[in-house]
């Protein structure tokens, strides 16, 4: 090749890689083209920067490794201490064929752990021992000449019989490695490293699967800032009702407006009935639906803890940073201490665990405050459906199908929101509108009639004609919520506000649709900019605030405009949004029965009303509450699912089965639903409408489960 | 000074939280890049002889870490290198073990950590950027937690409250979160190089140390979290993992590539207190024993287990 005769000078010089130390260019050659008959010589000459013990070891291993098969027992290291040798001897009196039987039950038991594939192909005749000893010792190599800092020149292997996904191993986990050893290096000459050893094993290195990871140096603000955003109380991951109501936003013109895009939007009750859901459904899932209250009264006692507590060791340290970790969760925070107080009931550690003591001490301290809402919440929530569920369904069969079912709908819930955030609105193809004189005139008209299916054609003609709409956009969105399509539901209202960034009802359906992809700081910036330009009340929103935006300044701003004027409905509708941020559902209640006597009319405020009974556990109330929002539209699919979510809350599957499929009927697409459907027919041992369910045969069901 | 030979790499070393003279060590194969593993059990004779092997269970592919179990006395978790997550009971015999295999993460996992104070309930953290909540109980993970934009290496319980934990990662950032919240409560970029370890101060329930790549210790308050509260210089390799003392409040162990064991006291201004330099290799594990004040251990590349009282040589006789 001509790499190598330049480096070698051709067949004049001196046969390539006959010395590494007196050719290192040779050696390189070598390494990069390959040598194989000299490898057996190259070995041997592997550098080793520094003189480490492991260098004696390295060859001592290779008669050690003859041993048992597929055993690993090394020679006693010879240690300066006799301690060594001595603890040594006794290691090796372990009875050795515990050992094989052990390894027999890896291979057999376990995937075929590499080292035995290596066993079985012929030995390579040029190197000493099997192919595992020769792998050994060139790791070795490798991580000394790492060690040493110097550049890792080996000589190519042979075939080592490595597998495909032996070599992606080595390639994956040596290149992770090979950064935590080279920290002051270059990258380029960490890759380097990594390459040589790669090639040499013969590994392709194109695709590194691990790179590096790129803008690793993310600016502290960046960081304060999503840290802000996150601490605060997030709403459950099921608050799709807050989303619901986002995306409708508040039209001065009719009160349907977000209302119906609210309930449409994320599932029958929304985020209540998912988060129902889940905590009926997943026991598993307790870690995370463990009550919120109880779990953010834990981080309140925290903040308590560390501002309060007498005892030195729990001293705060004067903060000086604004906006101090534990203050924020004191004022977040308001909930009872129940969880906090069964702790501490619960009896600690066996040992002298010192801290583990004084933690519980600690906790005694605390005062015990009642809270019925909580108690009761976390007993009858938890223990109660845990039970449940340990008693009704029967057999494994039905728990796992239902398990399942929820799996299932947790990760299209998932995919959902994750297409969600790609924000791009897609229009449909064969649109009959366009080309229609006034295509907005007739989307509304469609909305108003509730065809919902045709206004969304009718508004994508009008927005593609103007892209430029505000409103067609904003109808648009509307729209897809009612039909339950949250992802371009959320693109067509980014889409309105590009178009009209004071457009009120986008901003708010904004500010619910961030809160509900948990995105706080977003959704504050919008709800802030709601009220900074709404005409009345942007006086009480000073500009300042905008950058750093706090749940609690929020409410309070909200809070004055609802003094200002009583009247509108709108501001008592986004302090209900708010207070069911911070999980203060009487507040959140009392905010909602305030607009609805505003607005006794609004069906999707009756939904919601009933969605924050319904969280707050008084599920009897919520049903009421759908029930007055089915008296005012009849069509309310989301209504009619949030009462099959509430009764199969109560345990009363068999009752919550012909509400689904009263929704389904109405809205075939809502596969939330069909979720929510599937999950009840387990419980209540209906295996035998699974076919239907799953084949989405609304005929047989609707006959079989009639209202 | 007690001394144990593995036949493989040491990955990772833990006290039993139940007997004062037992303890785990995980090791793999070739460094852990490609081969077996192999979980020790050791205990130390009471009288100072020779430290003995009770059981060892093998596994397929490298063992990262391991964690007792707070339960059960004789559980142990094991972080595996093939992204499972393995429960072997030290009361049965290598071949009913592992009892339980997990297999959610699609990449290696790094560590494993109990729930100390709920002692129900265990994370793993793993190359495949995530953090797993688990119970022993379930088949599944309980709880995911996706927020690293890079390999996870440590996630640790802190030691008061039981719902609150800290993952270091490799996108260098140091997260802390709360396992009722959805998302991370707190996001500290501790470093500008790796994060290889953390750990929680065990007397200030808002104290925490990050170790990297760039060879320093950094100690956080959460409180006021912008600015470390120490930086600990000393190593002159990547530092592998920390761990705070159980017994003495402002005491630290580590333990890095250049091949020592350092001691720190961060509330002093020349906070290095100690140095052990008896490892040939790269020094990867630490731990030092809750039931018994100074005892602490360390394993490393070059296969030995050293257990040792603070104060002494741990290569001493």
């Amino acid at each position: 090749m001509a790499m190598r005769d330049l480096v070698t000078g051709g067949a004049a010089c001196s046969v390539p890689g006959s010395s590494s130390s007196s050719n290192p260019l040779g050696a390189l050659t070598n390494a990069l083209l390959g040598s194989s008959s000299k490898t057996q010589e190259r070995l041997k000459e592997i550098p080793t920067a520094t003189p480490s013990g492991s260098g004696p070891q390295f060859y001592s291993e290779n008669e050690q490794l003859r041993a048992l098969p597929g055993s690993e027992l090394d020679q006693p290291i010879l240690q300066p201490g006799a301690q060594g040798s001595e603890f040594f001897r006794g290691f090796r009196s372990v009875d050795q064929n515990g050992l094989a039987a052990a390894w027999d039950e890896v291979q057999h038991g376990g995937p075929m752990p590499p080292v035995s594939s290596l066993y079985e192909r012929p030995v390579q005749p040029t190197f000493e021992g099997p192919p595992q000893r020769v792998l050994s010792s060139f790791l070795h190599s490798f991580v000394e000449s790492s060690r040493g800092g110097i550049p890792f020149r080996p000589a190519p292997l042979p075939m080592l019989g490595l597998s495909a996904s032996d070599k992606q191993c080595i390639r994956d986990r040596s290149s992770i490695m090979a950064r935590h050893i080279f920290a002051d290096k270059s990258e380029d000459f960490i890759n380097a490293q990594v390459n040589a050893l790669l090639s040499s094993l013969d590994i392709d290195n194109d695709m590194q699967a691990r790179g590096h990871i790129p803008g690793r140096f993310r600016e502290m603000e960046d960081y304060w800032n999503e840290s802000q955003g996150v601490m605060r109380p997030g709403p459950h991951p099921a608050d799709g009702w807050v989303t619901e109501f986002n995306q409708h936003g508040m039209d001065h013109g009719g009160p349907d407006a977000w209302v119906k895009s609210f309930e449409q939007q994320h599932g029958m009750n929304g985020w209540v009935s998912e988060f129902e859901q889940s905590q009926l459904m997943s026991d598993q899932m307790r870690g995370m639906n463990m009550p919120n209250l109880a779990a953010m009264e834990q981080t309140r006692q925290l903040a308590q803890t560390l501002s309060r507590n007498e005892d030195p060791k729990f001293q705060v340290k004067p903060a000086s940073a604004p906006g101090d970790w534990a203050t924020e969760y004191e004022q977040q925070y308001m909930g009872p201490p129940s969880w906090a107080d069964q702790f501490a009931n619960e009896k600690l550690s066996h040992g002298p665990e010192q801290w583990a003591n004084e933690f519980s001490t600690e906790r005694e301290h605390q005062e015990p405050i009642d809270d019925q809402w909580v108690n009761e919440f976390s007993k009858l929530r938890v223990d109660d459906w845990v039970d449940e569920f340990a008693e009704g369904p029967m057999g494994d069969s039905t728990s796992d199908a239902w398990a399942n079912a929820y799996d299932e709908f947790l990760n299209e819930r998932n995919i959902s929101k994750q297409q969600s955030s790609s924000g791009v609105y897609v229009f449909s193809d064969m649109n009959p509108y366009v080309g229609h004189p006034d295509p907005l005139k007739e989307g509304q008209e469609l909305f108003r009639k509730g065809l919902l299916s045709e206004a969304v054609l009718a508004l994508e003609a009008e927005v593609m004609k103007n892209p430029e709409n505000a409103e067609g956009w904003r109808l648009l969105g509307i729209t897809h919520a009612e039909n339950d399509d949250d992802q371009q539901a959320i693109a067509a209202m980014m889409r309105a506000h590009e178009a009209d960034s004071t457009n009120l009802e986008v901003l708010l359906a904004l500010g619910v649709s961030h809160t509900n992809e948990l995105e706080q700081a977003a959704a504050l910036k919008f709800l802030y900019g709601w009220l900074r330009n709404h005409p009345k009340y942007g006086a009480i929103a000073p500009p300042e605030l905008a950058d750093s935006l706090y749940h609690a300044d929020i409410a309070r701003l909200f809070d004055e405009a609802s003094q200002m004027a009583p009247e509108d409905a709108d501001v008592h509708i986004v302090l209900g949004v708010l207070y069911n941020l911070s999980r203060e559902y009487d507040k959140a209640i009392g905010s909602f029965q305030t607009a609805l006597k505003l607005k006794p009319n609004d069906y999707s405020l009756w939904n919601k009303l009933g969605a924050t009974q319904a969280n707050s556990v008084q599920s009897a109330d919520a049903i009421l509450a759908y029930q007055r929002a089915l008296d005012l539209k009849p069509n309310y699919v989301r209504a009619w699912a949030n009462m099959g979510i509430s009764y199969a809350n109560q345990g009363m599957y068999k009752e919550s089965i012909p509400y689904y499929v009263r929704a389904l009927a109405m809205n075939p697409k809502a596969d939330n639903a069909w979720q929510y459907l599937k999950i009840s027919l387990s419980c209540a041992s209906r295996q035998d409408m699974l076919q239907a369910c799953e084949s989405r045969n609304l005929d047989l069901l609707q006959k079989e489960f009639p209202l | 000074m007690p001394i144990f030979k593995t036949p493989f790499n040491g990955y990772s070393v833990r006290f039993s939280p139940f007997y004062e003279s037992r303890l785990a060590v995980a090791t793999a194969q070739n460094f852990g890049i490609l081969g077996n593993g192999r979980i020790h059990v050791l205990d130390l004779p009471p009288t100072g002889g020779a430290v003995v092997e009770s059981t060892a269970f093998d596994t397929a592919d490298a063992v990262y870490d391991v964690s007792w179990s707070e339960s059960h006395d004789s559980l142990l978790v094991a972080a595996v290198g093939d992204g499972s997550v393995k429960i072997y009971d030290t009361a049965l015999p290598p071949p009913s073990n592992p009892i339980r295999s997990f297999h959610e993460h699609a990449r290696e996992v790094h560590s494993a950590d109990y729930n100390p104070t709920r002692r129900d309930s265990f994370l793993t953290a793993s190359w495949d950027d995530t953090v797993k909540l688990w119970t022993m109980d379930r088949p599944a993970s309980i709880r995911t937690f996706k927020e690293h934009a890079y390999c996870v290496y440590q996630a640790i319980w802190n030691p008061k409250h039981g719902d609150v934990f800290a993952s270091a990662s490799g996108d260098c950032t140091l997260r802390i979160w709360d396992v009722r919240e959805p998302g991370s409560t707190m996001i500290i970029p501790a470093h500008d190089f790796e994060i290889l370890s953390c750990d929680w101060n065990k007397y200030d329930d808002c104290i925490l140390a990050t170790s990297s790549v760039d060879k320093t210790i950094k100690v956080w308050d959460v409180r006021n979290y912008r600015v470390p509260v120490a930086v600990l210089n000393g190593h002159g390799y990547a530092v592998r993992k920390v761990k705070f003392s159980p017994h003495r409040r402002n005491l630290m162990a580590s333990c890095s590539y250049d091949m020592t064991v350092c001691l720190w006291d961060f509330m002093v201004e020349d906070a290095l207190v100690g140095r052990h330099d008896h490892h040939t290799e790269f020094a990867v594990g630490i731990d030092m024993s809750v039931l018994v004040e100074g005892l602490m251990a360390s394993t490393g590349w070059d296969e030995l287990v050293y257990i040792w009282q603070q104060g002494m040589d741990p290569r001493a006789s």
